[in-house]
């Protein structure tokens, strides 16, 4: 009896040790960080040492909302966040649609060219990006050059130093560079889609659209789910390049991120304290989202995800 | 499932202990200690004191510093030299370039660097916290440092918490001149128009700023693009730099201020009656300036690309004519050459007779950057940094960081005076002769960015500035139709000697000061507040009418107000005013 209990706790061990290096991992990279939320009840500024005597509580948490101008500021931080995150969350099913389509091509030449250019975008930087949407869309960029020796402008639009419908054109260049990528998650889960479903389809005299709609989509749905399920994870986390190397005078306002707000606050000013609490906040706002969708998730399948 | 727990946490605890660890190693800065090789140390070792410093060991030298724009190992003919004189490997870290996180992960480990270059106040907080090192007891066995010694004293006195005078840093660009000499030729920012569109218009007086644009429509209605075709405007605006140099606001108006006499100091501004007044006064001359730009730009003479260009794409279109006021004396370097004086189409100061401009005299008592040696070096390291140091600050030094190559970008005459060769090296990158190891001059040029003694001060040698643009021959050269032209106009020789005929210039003399760091709650508001007002400022140049630009500017008010910009404005009165008390008693000295 104590040799087979031997055994098993043997056994035990080892199957730990399976998973070990994943814990030490986990450890590293997501506990061992938040030993750094430490620098937000005191008052840091490298290169003092932090000792007790620049203990200050709670300080930078009131500094947040001390008065009407920050608190209007992290409100639209957090409205531009939501926004922006909301737009790709409720365009999420453009990459799916795109990869339908796509696989209706027939020709493959043509459609493995499609799939490259799109693709391709998505290895580019933002600073790079940038410098495209630069030389596109400046006043002496490509649009601007041409509509004006076409004689369809009087003097150069200004695109990029403006603030009209700036989280749609946010979602547009988020798009132009991911939505390829994004699409072949669906690309291969077409594949995966049984062929007899759709031969018995086509015997039933099933349409093009037809088989799209009844086979094809709803094949494709659990892994749409999950991938919005994902999204929902990192809707605060929409990303920094992107709005950090957009930004100017003219957008900042609808364009400023919860995390270009924290580098803003850290690297602008040496506000380190303070971003770190802002990031705290952050924190929170996402256990909060979190416990929403579980919520949401538990009225709607019956059971939540955590 | 509770053993588990349990192990983990104790991964948890082992992890962080291990890897806080890692932050606390210092001194590791230094490259392998490779043999030199045979041959690569020309002269065998130098003397300080009356020690002989071996060369015979290869040292890499980690060089924290904020002036430079390159970061990686010291290349090309400067590298060579340095290797080959010292046998010194320089690597620089550039936070200009790498982000000014670097600063706070360097310092949070205790180790910034072994060569150090920081702004004073950032210095001073180092100093305060063990970082630097004491040079004290060295310094006095190097001859060519202790020229300087007095400034040098007199800056290490000014840092708090060192009253005893310990010496720890060498400040950058100190002077032989004097604390109030004013040596420049042409002042650090003032109206500079092409002279041949100037004439074109029929060079008129310009009376104030309205003049100035008027003067500006005209040059660009008869020269509205370049020989290329591409459009040119009267002005070009770029945003990368605002908030910079210690003054609030965007970086192409607060230079303008200094116009009319008055300079920014952070939130404050400074008249030239030596009172302060608060940056968002509504007489006061941030504003004044920024209607200048949103007139220019309601006149169409603005570049529109303003707001969403960098300098990197503002001095290809100075380079390629396509500006037409310059306001940075350095900016003539574009487009200025021994041609274009020649033929009149250069940039020159034409004064606007309302104002009246602010200068900073010569820095005999440095810049307000300072050279450092960081507290971690060993003590072999430590001479051959001081050794270097001493080189760097000696007229042979001097000539390589400020003019170059002797053979191949100066000669010297038979009388000891310079003349240039190869004017456009550095603007064209002109390969170096093969014995300096080939390469760009521009490339292999001295990447430290920053000089002990700056280029004004009096080359012993010569007798002459080190500067190229003031030497002898030099003006000789350049003595053309165009500068003759100017001084049968205006009466004087150069725009600086106009000014001080014309008791147009207000020469602020240097002193040496250490300010306070701004607390966090200081930089806290001030960020903020900065962000409110640039973002401001550049919507009000934009904006399409007066009314639209009177309202912008009373919305920005009231925000920055609410956002507690007083205490900022407080804060900047009782730091400021140690400079100027500094500053009075120099001009009492004189």
């Amino acid at each position: 009896m104590k040799l087979l209990e031997n055994k098993r706790k043997l056994r035990s061990l080892r199957e730990f040790l399976y998973i070990l290096p994943f814990l030490v991992l986990v450890a590293i990279f997501a506990y061992y960080p938040l030993y750094g939320w430490f620098y937000a009840f005191f008052d840091y500024k490298p290169p003092f040492p932090l000792t007790w005597d620049r203990f200050v509580g709670f300080k930078w948490f009131h500094t947040m909302v001390s008065n009407k101008v920050r608190i209007a500021q992290l409100l639209s931080v957090l409205r531009n966040t939501f926004a922006i995150s909301g737009i790709s969350l409720a365009f999420s099913w453009f990459p799916m649609m795109f990869a339908i389509f796509l696989n209706e091509i027939k020709c493959t030449a043509f459609k493995k060219f499609v799939q490259t250019v799109t693709t391709l975008p998505n290895f580019i930087s933002w600073v790079l990006v940038y410098s495209i949407a630069y030389s596109v869309f400046s006043s002496t960029g490509a649009i601007n050059t041409v509509a004006m020796s076409l004689g369809l402008l009087e003097e150069p639009k200004i695109f990029l130093a403006s603030s009209d419908h700036i989280w749609l054109k946010m979602w547009l260049w988020l798009t132009w560079k991911n939505a390829g990528w994004a699409a072949i998650m669906y690309i291969a889960a077409i594949a995966g889609i049984d062929e007899e479903l759709i031969t018995a389809a086509k015997v039933d005299g099933a349409s093009r659209m037809k088989i799209i709609w009844h086979i094809t989509i709803p094949c494709l749905l659990p892994t749409y789910f999950v991938i919005v399920m994902l999204n929902l994870a990192n809707f605060l986390s929409n990303g920094f390049e992107q709005f950090y190397v957009f930004q100017n005078a003219f957008n900042k306002e609808y364009i400023q991120v919860l995390d270009l707000y924290v580098y803003n606050l850290a690297m602008g000013s040496g506000g380190y304290s303070l971003s770190v609490a802002v990031s705290m906040f952050k924190s929170i706002v996402s256990v909060v989202l979190l416990c929403i969708t579980n919520g949401i998730s538990k009225l709607v399948r019956g059971h939540g995800f955590i | 499932m509770k053993r588990l727990l349990s192990i983990l946490l104790v991964v948890c605890l082992v992890l962080s202990v291990a890897l806080t660890g890692c932050g606390d190693t210092t001194g590791k800065g230094a490259g392998p200690d490779t043999p030199s090789g045979g041959g690569t140390s020309t002269d065998g070792g130098s003397t300080g004191g009356d020690r002989v410093i071996s060369h015979d060991k290869e040292i890499t030298i980690d060089n924290y510093n904020v002036a430079a724009n390159y970061q990686g190992v010291q290349s090309g003919w400067f590298g060579k030299l340095l290797k080959d004189k010292f046998n010194i490997t320089l690597n620089i870290l550039a936070p200009q370039v790498a982000g000014d996180a670097l600063y706070q992960t360097r310092i949070s480990s205790g180790n910034l660097g072994d060569l150090i270059v920081l702004e004073g106040s950032d210095f001073a907080d180092c100093v305060q916290n063990g970082l630097i090192r004491d040079i004290t007891e060295e310094i006095k066995n190097w001859p060519n440092l202790m020229e300087y010694f007095h400034q040098i004293e007199t800056y290490n006195k000014s840092i708090p918490g060192n009253e005893a005078g310990k010496i720890y840093g060498i400040p950058c660009q100190m002077t032989n001149t004097s604390p109030t000499a004013y040596s420049q030729d042409v002042i650090y920012s003032s109206p500079q128009l092409r002279w041949d569109l100037y004439q074109a218009i029929g060079a008129p007086e310009i009376r104030d700023l309205d003049g100035l644009l008027d003067a500006l429509e005209a040059m660009q209605k008869i020269h509205p693009t370049n020989e290329e075709g591409e459009p040119a405007y009267a002005m070009t605006l770029w945003p990368d730099w605002d908030g910079g140099d210690n003054m609030m606001g965007i970086a192409n108006v607060v230079q303008l201020t200094t116009w009319y006499g008055e300079k920014i100091k952070g939130s404050v501004v400074l008249k030239p009656d030596g009172t302060f007044y608060k940056l968002t006064d509504k007489n006061g001359t941030y504003r004044k300036m920024l209607r200048f730009l949103y007139d220019a730009q309601r006149r169409g003479i603005v570049d529109p690309d303003s707001m969403d260009q960098d300098w990197n794409a503002v001095y290809p279109k100075i380079a390629a004519g396509r500006v037409h006021l310059l306001w940075y004396s350095w900016q003539g370097g574009f487009w200025n050459t021994a041609e274009r004086l020649a033929d009149g189409t250069a940039f020159i100061f034409v004064p606007v007779m309302d104002q009246n401009y602010y200068a900073d005299s010569d820095t005999y008592y440095g810049s307000g950057r300072v050279f450092g040696i960081g507290s971690g070096v060993d003590e072999e390291k430590f001479l051959r940094l001081m050794e270097f140091l001493d080189w760097y600050a000696s007229p042979d030094g001097l000539e390589y960081q400020h003019i170059g190559i002797e053979g191949f970008n100066y000669t010297r005459g038979s009388d000891g005076k310079l003349t240039i060769k190869n004017e456009n090296a550095l603007m064209d990158n002109l390969p170096v002769p093969e014995e300096w190891g080939g390469g760009g001059f521009n490339d292999g040029n001295n990447a430290i960015n920053q000089w002990i003694v700056d280029a004004i001060s009096i080359n012993p040698k010569t007798g002459e500035p080190y500067s190229r643009t003031y030497w002898s021959t030099y003006k000789e050269a350049t003595r053309t139709e165009m500068k003759r032209q100017w001084a049968e106009k205006f009466g004087a020789e150069e725009p600086a000697e106009w000014m001080k005929k014309n008791n147009k210039l207000i020469v602020s003399p240097n002193v040496s000061v250490t300010l306070p760091t701004d607390p966090n709650d200081i930089a806290v508001i001030r960020n903020s507040c900065e962000e409110i007002l640039e973002e401001y400022s550049w919507k009000m140049i934009f904006c399409g009418s007066d009314d639209k630009f009177d309202a912008l500017w009373d919305e920005m008010v009231a925000k920055m107000d609410g956002n507690d910009f007083d205490l900022v404005v407080q804060f900047d009165l009782e730091k400021w005013q140690i400079e100027l008390d500094a500053k009075k008693a120099a001009m009492e000295n004189q």
